[in-house]
């Protein structure tokens, strides 16, 4: 039983080391390659039992209590899509550039954006949060800003984060925590189509 | 609460498969190509099927469009191990693909032969892919798939609906699955079976109506129309 144990703990730790090393996409369809109906591979289908995630790796430290603390800024004001519809948006290089064309201009990171903005590319944000494809999962902002549920809930504070990261596990028990106590839909097509 | 349903008036279908197509682009229905098809594996959440009636030259030709009857005594739901096939409040034969584990008994025991099994990982080359739907999910391999009427549009329109009045309620009209939207010939119309007012409501009563296999009492929620012998004026 030990010996079965460590075996365990040892692949587990095997994949963990493949799983965060920064060149690995969070998903990656492989086609061909199938270890069963949800998961590609052996190691997807160990991280996702073990619910391991690998951190984002973001280009600029985006520091976010600066933003809102120093700039008054509103997580919708760049996160626009939010209130409108399903998708909260990471915010084009253009809006970061609405005030870095003249806010801060003498940082290294402001310049490293602004380079950016001139070759005409996004800077390659990750996602700090998001499901897997295999979860099936549906999500649509927009009625839950409707019903004034602070951002905070389901984000955690990022308003005191430097750079984001993900603070609250969403499970489907935390969705469905919230729904039946705000007697919201827990119909499973609400959300997995 | 509406319980959906959809109503198909036979006399004016075509059988052009805009329908097929606009689901196929709609739904991220796969391709499976022509040696998957020929052992009975393509998919197509909706198919219109051909009835030739009479011999050369003195043919008539008649198209059925054919896709899940979203029955209310649905022959699927029973057999599911993993609940992954079950009745939503609304009266639709709902599919979970986190819960399915590829028995497909549920294929079995359809009477419609309007469920596809995954044979394989759904693959498109670029830039096809770019084309997907992100409101829908993209099947994996091992995992049963159906028409579903649409319900991500079901729940965009309840979404849009809650956001202008307390009361939610999705107007006759306003909401349309991807088939019915591209109907030229405005065969398909879809709606609420528990508004009398509503259009598919109307064309579901008609004397010209009937289910698809009624007999079996699967209680179809689709109502096929069709000018009897015994009534050449075409009835409703």
């Amino acid at each position: 039983m030990g010996g079965l144990a460590a075996s365990v703990v040892l692949i587990g730790v095997l994949a963990g080391v493949r799983l965060i090393s920064a060149q690995d996409r969070l998903v990656e369809p492989q086609s061909g390659s199938v270890f069963s109906p949800a998961h590609a591979t052996f190691r997807d289908a160990l991280a996702h039992f073990l619910g391991w995630r690998r951190e984002p790796v973001q280009p600029i430290p985006f520091p976010h209590r600066t933003h809102f603390e120093e700039a008054f800024l509103e997580c919708t004001y760049c996160h626009d899509g939010a209130a409108r519809g399903p998708v909260a948006r990471i915010p084009s290089v253009v809006v970061c550039m609405d005030c870095h064309f003249d806010v801060a201009t003498d940082r290294e990171p402001i310049q490293l954006l602004t380079s950016f903005y001139e070759s005409g590319q996004e800077p390659p944000w990750e996602r700090v949060y998001g499901w897997l494809p295999e979860a099936h999962v549906r999500f649509n902002h927009a009625p839950h800003v409707r019903r004034e549920i602070e951002c905070t809930v389901c984000h955690g504070d990022v308003t005191q984060m430097i750079v984001a990261e993900p603070a609250v596990d969403h499970t489907m028990s935390f969705c469905v925590g919230c729904h039946e106590q705000s007697q919201a839909s827990i119909d499973c097509v609400t959300c997995h189509y | 609460m509406p319980r959906w349903g959809m109503a198909v008036d036979l006399d004016r279908c075509t059988g052009c498969e805009a329908c097929v197509t606009a689901c196929h682009a709609e739904n991220n229905i796969p391709t499976v190509g022509p040696e998957e098809a020929a052992r009975g594996r393509a998919m197509h959440w909706i198919r219109v099927e051909r009835y030739w009636e009479g011999e050369f030259p003195d043919v008539r030709l008649t198209f059925r469009p054919v896709f899940c009857q979203q029955c209310d005594n649905a022959p699927c739901e029973p057999v599911c191990p993993t609940y992954a096939s079950y009745h939503t409040d609304e009266g639709l034969n709902a599919q979970v693909y986190n819960r399915c584990i590829g028995t497909r008994y549920c294929a079995n025991a359809c009477s419609y032969n309007v469920r596809f099994f995954n044979f394989h990982n759904p693959e498109w080359d670029r830039p096809l892919d770019l084309q997907l739907n992100p409101d829908v999910s993209v099947r994996e391999v091992g995992v049963m798939e159906k028409c579903t009427f649409c319900i991500q549009r079901i729940n965009a329109a309840r979404i849009d609906a809650r956001a202008e009045t307390e009361e939610g309620r999705i107007e006759d009209g306003t909401l349309q699955p991807a088939c019915a939207q591209s109907c030229t010939a405005n065969a398909l119309v879809f709606g609420d079976l528990d508004d009398a007012d509503s259009r598919v409501s109307r064309l579901s009563r008609s004397p010209r109506g009937s289910k698809l296999l009624e007999e079996l009492g699967a209680e179809p929620s689709v109502t096929y129309l069709q000018k009897g012998d015994w009534d050449e004026s075409g009835g409703g």
